[in-house]
Parts: structure tokens; C-alpha cells; sequence
């Protein structure tokens, strides 16, 4: 019996020894999901103080001190919401649009990197969820796949607001990922590499918002455009579309939206961090990498927050043209200058 | 050690087998849906499958690029257009459909059958070294060098399309549209 005993405990020593990576990345997977998503209170908790300061009132100053008890009762109170589903709505795809735009927000934030790799027990612990060659594309593609949440959420409520909501997002969010990949291709240009590591090393003396500022402006717009806030935020228009694609959505489901804009946020900050910003590169100040990507991140959340509460929501076409007749253009051209130096 | 070997091995496979049996069955969704909008979301399951295939066998790049170009666009301009036209439901008619798309998944998996059993796999033919497999370097120096003028006719074959889209929309034909009643 013993015997027994003893073999099943070697063995699994054994296999624990041999699968160390596959626990790390295990654990690493847990601890990013969890981590991006209880960031989502906090940042609605810094948007509605933000905005309340901007707009010169209070903002959530009741539950707790600063309001800092607001996001944990808007939580519990969203959970408990009753779940309202109309007779008329595709229940399965009504189910299914608010888990694919979670799912992919989550997932997109898996390759990107916020430190660098330290060592603990003899173990190099690398500061990302997975260190992809083509990180840039899989952010890209991942996000590509977070539009069929909107446009499921539109077709699924059986409704004309819905709808035209989920149509305005996907055909925004196509137009404006071209901005975004051309913006970023200039940056691939200079660095050699689709890898988002390798972009942060390249950046170790200037960030690259120095080499390539016309870059960085057209990344940005695109990139508000693509997490569809405010002045883009023409999928929820309130004035004309009651409220977009979700406006049959209740309780926790309605929250999940919420949840992938504002992971998406995030995730956006930090691509531009990574490829404009110099990464986790401190230039010189004495801080822990991790907390110099994280003070540039939450700068640039900072940012989004102050644009949506200073623009007024542009007018749809003015939108569409914006993106294929003045982003795009600048951007190739900028990508021509860009190769051009680069081979010269 | 050689038994966790195997164990591991064994794992690969399995996950290889059955991200295929996934693509398998979101093809035969694709064909025996009746719904537009389900048929799409097997079409966008099915290329998931794929791409996860490509990347089981270390092809990463390739892998982004089906998710991005054919999950993402090419599937979301399926679903505008089933939006915009209003996804139906198509009545059954005859099961002479379902019988063909049938024997289209048995063929695929007796071919799926034969690929794993049948002779040993061929080893990677070419000059690529092993740290450039799948990247996107790879697939540049190949496309840039060996296929440069299939490259550039094919992109002269896209661009003419686009052309043809923008004369089909925007020079609309005065005697068809305004018809006298």
C-alpha cells in the first residue's frame, strides 16, 4: 500500500518538475484575467470622479471615503439586476455577444508584456501572459474578433436601434483598424520585428513618440475610434440610437459590455505605451519596470477619460470620412517616409 | 521521463485531433444551418479551427493572419450583408441537401482518416533555418523573392476589382434607375 503511495508521489513530483512552465503559464493566465478585470471598478471609479472634476461637480462622493464604495455597490447591484430577455431576441446569440466581447478583451491582453522577466526560485518569471512572435498582429486579430460581439448583440435584440448600432460599430471599427494597422506598420518598419518585447527594446534610448510623432497621433485617434469611446462612440449614440447595440441588455450582461470597453481601454493604453512610449523603459528614473509601464498606462486611461469629457460625438459620416479621407492617407504617406529613411 | 514523453505526445495529438474533429463538425454546421446568421458563425468557428491548426503546427504567423483576414474581415462583411438583408430562416425542403453535405463530411473524414494513417510525414522541404519557421520573415523573403511577379499581378487583380466596385457604386446608370411609371 505504502508502496503505492510512494510510486503515485514520485510520479507526480516527477510530472510537476517537468510541467514547471505549463504551472507558471497557469498561474500567469489566472493572475492577468483577474488582475485586468478587477481593474474595470477602479477605472469606472476614476472616470465618473475624473469626469465630475472636469465637468466641475462632485462625482460618486457618497459610498465611502472619495466614493470608493461605489463600484463595489454598482457590482453587487448589477449582479442582482433581473435578467430581462425579449420574446422576440435569438436567445443563444442574446447570450453569446456580451461572453465574445469579454472573452476577447481578456485574451487580447494575454501578449502583452508590462515588465521585465525576473528570477524566483532559480525560475525566470517573464512579465507576460505569452510572448507571441507576431504579438502586434494578435492583439489586432483578437480585437477584430471583439466587433462579432456588437454585431451579434445588434442582430441578436431583434431591434431597429440595436441594429443600427451593431451595423455603425462594425463598419466604424473596420475603417479605423486600417488607421491602426498602418499607424503601428511604421513602427514595425523601424524595429524589424512584429514581437511587442523586441519593439520595448528597440525603444531602450528615445521612445519612439520622438522618431515617429505623426505615428503616435494616428495610432491614438484610431485606437479611441477602435475601443469606441467618446468622441467615436457613435455605436451608442444616445440622442439617436437610445443606446446602440445594447439597449436590450440588462443587469450583468449590460455590465459585460462595459467590461470589454473598458478592458479594451487598457489593452489600447498599453499597445500605445509599448510601441510609442518606450514600453517599461523608465529612461533613467529609478522606478521597477512594471511600475513605469503601469504610471504610463494609467497617463494615457487618464487621457482617454479628459478627451471624452472635452469632445462633443462627431456626426457619423463626418466619421467615416475623417478615417478614409485624412487618416489614411497620412498614414501611408508617413509609412512612405518611414520605409523611405529606413532604406536609405 | 519516457512515459511523460509519450503522455505529452500524446496530448499534442489529441489536441490536434480535436481542434480538427471542431472544424470538421463547424463545416458540417456551416452546410446543415438553415439560419444565415448561425451558418456565418460556424463559417467564422470553422476558420478559428484552422487557424489554431496552423498554429498547433508552429505556422503563427500564417495563424494571425487567417484569423485576422478571414474571421475578421471577410466574416464581418457576411454579417453586415445578413444584416442589412435580414437573416431569414430557410424552410427545409427536400433532405436531398442534407444527404449531400452528408457524404461531404464522411469524404473529409475518411481524407481526414488517411492523412493521419497513411506513410510517414514528409519533412519540411526548402532552405528555411528552423528559428525562421512560421515567422513572418520566412514568409517575406519567400513571397518577395521566388513570387514577386505572382505577388504583384495578383495585387494588380485586387486593385482592379476595387476599381470595378467604385465605378459599379458611384456612377449609378440615369435610364435604369428612373424608370417611368
Amino acid at each position: 500500500m505504502t508502496q503505492i503511495f510512494y510510486d503515485t508521489w514520485d510520479f507526480i513530483v516527477l510530472f510537476l518538475n517537468e510541467s514547471v512552465p505549463l504551472i507558471v503559464g497557469s498561474v500567469k493566465a489566472v493572475v492577468i484575467a483577474v488582475g485586468i478585470m478587477s481593474v474595470v471598478p477602479m477605472l469606472v471609479w476614476l472616470e465618473r470622479r475624473l469626469m465630475g472634476r472636469f465637468q466641475v461637480r462632485q462625482g460618486p462622493n457618497r459610498v465611502g471615503p472619495f466614493g470608493f464604495g461605489q463600484p463595489m455597490a454598482d457590482t453587487v447591484k448589477l449582479l442582482f439586476k433581473e435578467s430581462i430577455i425579449q420574446s422576440s431576441a435569438d436567445k443563444f446569440l442574446f447570450h453569446l455577444a456580451p461572453a465574445v466581447v469579454v472573452i476577447t478583451a481578456i485574451v487580447g491582453f494575454a501578449v502583452i508584456p508590462f515588465g521585465e522577466p525576473f528570477e524566483v526560485f532559480g525560475q525566470s518569471i517573464e512579465m507576460w501572459g505569452a510572448n507571441v512572435n507576431s504579438g502586434l498582429l494578435f492583439v489586432f486579430a483578437i480585437s477584430g474578433m471583439g466587433i462579432y460581439g456588437m454585431v451579434l448583440a445588434g442582430l441578436a435584440s431583434n431591434n431597429k436601434y440595436s441594429l443600427m448600432g451593431g451595423l455603425r460599430s462594425s463598419a466604424q471599427m473596420i475603417s479605423y483598424e486600417l488607421t491602426l494597422g498602418l499607424s503601428a506598420l511604421s513602427v514595425i518598419v523601424l524595429t524589424g520585428s512584429l514581437n511587442l518585447v523586441d519593439m520595448v527594446h528597440a525603444q531602450e534610448t528615445v521612445p519612439f513618440i520622438l522618431v515617429q510623432p505623426l505615428a503616435f497621433l494616428l495610432f491614438f485617434i484610431a485606437g479611441i475610434a477602435e475601443t469606441n469611446r467618446a468622441p467615436f462612440d457613435l455605436p451608442e449614440a444616445e440622442q439617436e440610437l437610445v443606446a446602440g447595440f445594447h439597449t436590450e441588455y440588462t443587469g450583468m450582461k449590460f455590465a459585460m459590455f462595459f467590461m470589454g470597453e473598458y478592458i479594451n481601454m487598457v489593452t489600447m493604453s498599453a499597445l500605445v505605451t509599448l510601441l510609442f512610449l518606450g514600453g517599461w523603459n523608465a529612461y533613467g528614473l529609478p522606478l521597477w519596470s512594471v511600475l513605469a509601464f503601469a504610471i504610463k498606462v494609467g497617463f494615457l486611461l487618464c487621457v482617454f477619460i479628459w478627451l471624452r469629457s472635452t469632445f462633443p460625438r462627431i456626426r457619423y459620416d463626418r466619421l467615416m470620412t475623417f478615417g478614409w479621407k485624412v487618416l489614411l492617407p497620412l498614414c501611408l504617406l508617413n509609412l512612405l517616409v518611414t520605409s523611405t529613411f529606413k532604406v536609405l | 521521463m519516457l512515459e511523460i514523453a509519450t503522455v505529452f505526445d500524446f496530448a499534442h495529438d489529441s489536441v490536434i485531433f480535436i481542434v480538427g474533429m471542431t472544424a470538421v463538425l463547424a463545416s458540417l454546421g456551416v452546410v446543415l444551418c438553415s439560419s444565415p446568421i448561425y451558418c456565418a458563425l460556424y463559417l467564422i468557428g470553422h476558420m478559428i479551427c484552422l487557424a489554431l491548426l496552423f498554429l498547433l503546427y508552429n505556422a503563427e504567423f500564417l495563424a494571425v493572419v487567417q484569423i485576422i483576414v478571414y474571421a475578421g474581415a471577410v466574416m464581418i462583411l457576411f454579417m453586415f450583408i445578413i444584416a442589412l438583408l435580414g437573416g431569414k430562416k430557410e424552410i427545409q425542403e427536400n433532405s436531398f441537401h442534407r444527404a449531400m453535405a452528408l457524404t461531404f463530411v464522411f469524404t473529409l473524414l475518411g481524407e481526414l482518416y488517411l492523412s493521419a494513417t497513411v506513410g510517414q510525414t514528409e519533412p519540411i522541404k526548402g532552405d528555411i533555418p528552423p528559428e525562421l519557421f512560421g515567422t513572418a520573415k520566412a514568409i517575406g523573403l519567400e513571397l518577395f523573392s521566388k513570387h514577386i511577379v505572382a505577388f504583384e499581378l495578383a495585387s494588380c487583380l485586387l486593385l482592379v476589382a476595387a476599381v470595378g466596385v467604385i465605378c459599379l457604386a458611384k456612377f449609378s446608370f440615369a435610364p435604369l434607375r428612373r424608370r417611368v411609371r
